[in-house]
C-alpha cells in the first residue's frame, strides 16, 4: 500500500528537484539530448549504407542469386550455356521469395564503326526486368528491338559513335560460325558498372540470341530476392529444384566475395563509429548524473537529518536521473529523428557536406553514388532509450548509495 | 638468328611450311646433335621471301559439335597472308589479311572490313582454336626467343629443339618445344605459357608431297586445359614458290575474295 503511493511521490519530488536547478538540468538534457541524436543520425546512416550498398552492388549486374552453366564462370567460353531456359525462369518466378530474374547473354565481339575494330562485350538482357528501379538500365525509355542497342557512354567515346551510329558487330556464334550484322546505337548509356560502361553494348535477349544463333540458351540468370539477407537459403533451395539441375547456383556472397567483404567491411567500420559515439554519448550522461548528486551533497545531509531514510534517498537519485535520462532520450529521439527524416528527404551529398572528393566514388568496378538518405527503425530509437536509461541509473547508483551512507553532521558542513 | 619455330603455332606458319625440301637427303648421321642454327637457319631460310598457295581443310572439334572449313590462302615472305574461306557457305568469302602485325577481316555478308584490334588479338580466329595472335606473330619469334637442341628423342628418333623466350619479352609463351624426327620434319610442339604449364599440344603427321615437297600436310592443335576441343588443318594442295600478283596483299583484294 505505502509503496503504490511513495513511488509517485519520489517521482514528483525528484521531477521537482530536477526543476530547483534548470540550468544545470537544461544542460543535462542538452547533452544526453545531442548524444541521443548523433546515435539516431548515425544508427539511420548505417541503416541506409547497409541497404544501398547491397542494392548497389547486387541491383545492376549481381543479382542476389545467381544461376549458370557449371565451367562459364570460370572459362566466360562463348559455348557454356545453360539450356531450356525459359522452363527454368518459369520455375524460379515460382519460388514465393524471388521478386524478378533477367535473363543474360555475355559474348565477346569486335564492333566497328569504321574500319578499326574495337573489343566488346555483347550483353543481351531482359529488358522488362533491367529496366526496373536499381536494375543495370533502371527508368530506360528508349525503346530498342529490331537492332537497335545500347551502347557504353566511354565505349561509345573511345570509338567515335553517338546516338544513331550504324555500327557493325562480329563475334562467333555458339556453334563457332561467324556472327555478324550492322546496329544502330539508339542510345548511350551510364550505369553504375565499369564494365558495361567501357565494354558493352546492351541488347534485348531475343536479338543476342538471334546474332550468336543461340536457342532457348543463356549465359547466366539472375534472380532477385524479396529479402536479401535470405539469398543464401534461396540460392541453395533454387540449386535443387529439377529445372536447374547441372546448373551452377550461387548467392551473390558466394559469387562475388570481394563485393561481400567490402559491405562487411564498411559495416564493421560503422559499427565500430557508432559504438564511439554510444560509448561518448553514455559518458555524458554519466557525467550529468554524477555532478548533480555530487553537487548536492549538504542537501542530502539536511533530508538524512531530518529523518528520511536512506533508502528513500537512493531511490529518489536514482528516479531523479531516469526522469533526466529518459527526457534527454525523448529529446533526442525528436531531434535526431526530425533530422533522420529530413535527410531522409532531400539526401545529403558527401561531397557537399565535406566540401572534398566527387559525388560518387568507383571501387570494385561499381559506382557508388554518395548522396545519403538515412533511414530509421524502431528497434534503433527503443535501443538508445533503454542504453540511456541503464546508463542514467548505473551512473548513479554510486553516488546514491554514497548519499546514502553519508554522515548527516558530516554532510551539512560540506 | 632468326629462326622460326617450326608450326610456331601458327597458321600462317603451317601456310608457309616449306619444309626443307632437301632435308631427307641430308639426313645427318645421328646422335650426333645437329647444329640448331644451322638446322633453324634452314628452316628458316626455306620460308623467308618464299610464296605459296593452298588450299586446305580446317575441322573444329568441340564437345558441342564438329565443324569443316575449307580455304584458301596466300601467302609471301612471314608477313604476308591472305586467307579466304571457301566452304560452309554461310561463312564464303569471309577473308582475312595480315600485313606485318595488322589484321583484317573481311565479312561479305554486311561487306566490312575490320581491323582486328590489339586487345582482340588473343581473340580466337573464325572460331578455331588458333588465336588472332598466332597467325601476326611469326615473324617476331625470332626476336623473341633462344634456342637450343634439348636432348634426343628415342621414340620417334629425332631431337627436341627447345625455345625460350627472352628476358624481357612480353608474351603468350614462356618455352616452346618442337620435336623433330630424323628427316628434321617436325612431329610434335609443345607450347607453355608464363606459368610454365603446357597449355597446348600440337602434333603434326600424313607427311605427303604437296607442291613438290615432303611436308606433314595435317596438323592436331589441343589446348590441353578445354577437354574434348581441338582443331585440325590439312592441306589438300599446295604451290611453293608461285609468282603473285603484287596486289595479293592489299585491302581492295581482301574484299574482292579469290
Amino acid at each position: 500500500m505505502t509503496m503504490r503511493l511513495r513511488l509517485p511521490t519520489t517521482w514528483r519530488i525528484a521531477w521537482r528537484n530536477l526543476w530547483r536547478n534548470p540550468r544545470r538540468t537544461a544542460l543535462a538534457l542538452a547533452a544526453i539530448g545531442l548524444s541521443v541524436t548523433l546515435v539516431l543520425l548515425y544508427d539511420g546512416i548505417l541503416r541506409w549504407e547497409a541497404d544501398y550498398l547491397i542494392d548497389t552492388i547486387t541491383g545492376p549486374m549481381l543479382g542476389h542469386v545467381q544461376a549458370h552453366a557449371p565451367e562459364w564462370r570460370h572459362t566466360r567460353a562463348m559455348d557454356k550455356t545453360m539450356g531450356r531456359v525459359s522452363q527454368a525462369v518459369e520455375a524460379v518466378r515460382r519460388d514465393p521469395d524471388v521478386a524478378g530474374v533477367d535473363v543474360r547473354v555475355y559474348a565477346p565481339a569486335l564492333a566497328a564503326l569504321g574500319e578499326e575494330g574495337f573489343a566488346v562485350v555483347v550483353v543481351g538482357v531482359d529488358m522488362a526486368e533491367a529496366t526496373r528501379p536499381s536494375r543495370l538500365l533502371q527508368g530506360l525509355k528508349v525503346p530498342l528491338g529490331g537492332r537497335r542497342v545500347l551502347m557504353g557512354r566511354l565505349l561509345a567515346e573511345q570509338m567515335g559513335a553517338t546516338q544513331g551510329a550504324e555500327i557493325a558487330i562480329v563475334g562467333q556464334g555458339i556453334d563457332g560460325s561467324l556472327a555478324n550484322d550492322f546496329f544502330t546505337v539508339a542510345a548511350l548509356v551510364d550505369t553504375s558498372v565499369d564494365l558495361v560502361n567501357r565494354q558493352a553494348i546492351v541488347m534485348p535477349l531475343a536479338d543476342a540470341r538471334e546474332l550468336f544463333a543461340m536457342g532457348d540458351e543463356a549465359h547466366e540468370l539472375v534472380i532477385y530476392a524479396r529479402d536479401p539477407a535470405r539469398a543464401q537459403s534461396l540460392a541453395t533451395r533454387l540449386g535443387g529444384s529439377p529445372e536447374l539441375a547441372g546448373v551452377e547456383v550461387l548467392d551473390w556472397k558466394t559469387a562475388a566475395p570481394g563485393m561481400n567483404d567490402l559491405v562487411e567491411l564498411v559495416a564493421v567500420m560503422w559499427v565500430f563509429i557508432l559504438l564511439l559515439v554510444f560509448v561518448a554519448a553514455a559518458a555524458g550522461v554519466a557525467n550529468t548524473a554524477l555532478m548533480s548528486t555530487f553537487e548536492r551533497t549538504h542537501e542530502f545531509g539536511m533530508l538524512l537529518a531530518l529523518g528520511t531514510a536512506p533508502s528513500r534517498i537512493v531511490a529518489m537519485i536514482l528516479v531523479e536521473s531516469l526522469a533526466l535520462g529518459v527526457t534527454g532520450a525523448l529529446l533526442g529521439t525528436a531531434l535526431g529523428g526530425a533530422l533522420v527524416a529530413w535527410a531522409h528527404h532531400v539526401g545529403v551529398d558527401y561531397a557537399k557536406l565535406t566540401g572534398v572528393g566527387p559525388s560518387s566514388v568507383s571501387a570494385w568496378g561499381v559506382t557508388f553514388t554518395m548522396i545519403i538518405r538515412p533511414r530509421l527503425a524502431a528497434i534503433d530509437i527503443v535501443r538508445v532509450v533503454l542504453a540511456v536509461m541503464a546508463t542514467a541509473i548505473l551512473a548513479s547508483a554510486w553516488p546514491a548509495l554514497r548519499a546514502a551512507r553519508l554522515q548527516p553532521a558530516r554532510a551539512l558542513r560540506e | 638468328m632468326p629462326i622460326r619455330p617450326v608450326c610456331a603455332a601458327a597458321i600462317a606458319a603451317f601456310m608457309t611450311f616449306g619444309v626443307p625440301s632437301g632435308s631427307a637427303a641430308r639426313v645427318q648421321q645421328h646422335p650426333t646433335p645437329p647444329d640448331v642454327d644451322a638446322v633453324l637457319a634452314r628452316l628458316d631460310d626455306l620460308y623467308r621471301s618464299k610464296s605459296s598457295i593452298a588450299r586446305m581443310e580446317v575441322i573444329v572439334t568441340s564437345p558441342r559439335s564438329t565443324r569443316t572449313m575449307r580455304l584458301k590462302a596466300w601467302t609471301r615472305g612471314e608477313d604476308e597472308a591472305l586467307i579466304v574461306i571457301e566452304a560452309p557457305p554461310r561463312e564464303e568469302g569471309t577473308a582475312t589479311l595480315r600485313v606485318g602485325a595488322n589484321l583484317w577481316n573481311f565479312l561479305p555478308r554486311i561487306a566490312r572490313t575490320i581491323r582486328v584490334p590489339p586487345s582482340m588479338m588473343l581473340g580466337s580466329w573464325m572460331g578455331t582454336d588458333f588465336t588472332n595472335d598466332d597467325l601476326v606473330k611469326e615473324s617476331s619469334m625470332h626476336k623473341d626467343f633462344a634456342s637450343r637442341i634439348d636432348r634426343r628423342s628415342d621414340a620417334p628418333q629425332g631431337w627436341w629443339l627447345r625455345l625460350d623466350v627472352r628476358p624481357g619479352i612480353v608474351g603468350r609463351w614462356a618455352r616452346i618445344d618442337i620435336l623433330l624426327d630424323e628427316a628434321e620434319l617436325p612431329v610434335e610442339e609443345h607450347h607453355f605459357d608464363r606459368k610454365g604449364r603446357l597449355a597446348r599440344v600440337i602434333t603434326f603427321d600424313e607427311i605427303k608431297t604437296l607442291g613438290g615437297r615432303r611436308l606433314p600436310s595435317h596438323m592436331t592443335l589441343t589446348p590441353v586445359d578445354t577437354p574434348g576441343q581441338r582443331t585440325e588443318m590439312r592441306y589438300l594442295e599446295a604451290q611453293f614458290n608461285v609468282a603473285l600478283p603484287d596486289d595479293t596483299f592489299s585491302l581492295s583484294r581482301l574484299e574482292r575474295g579469290k
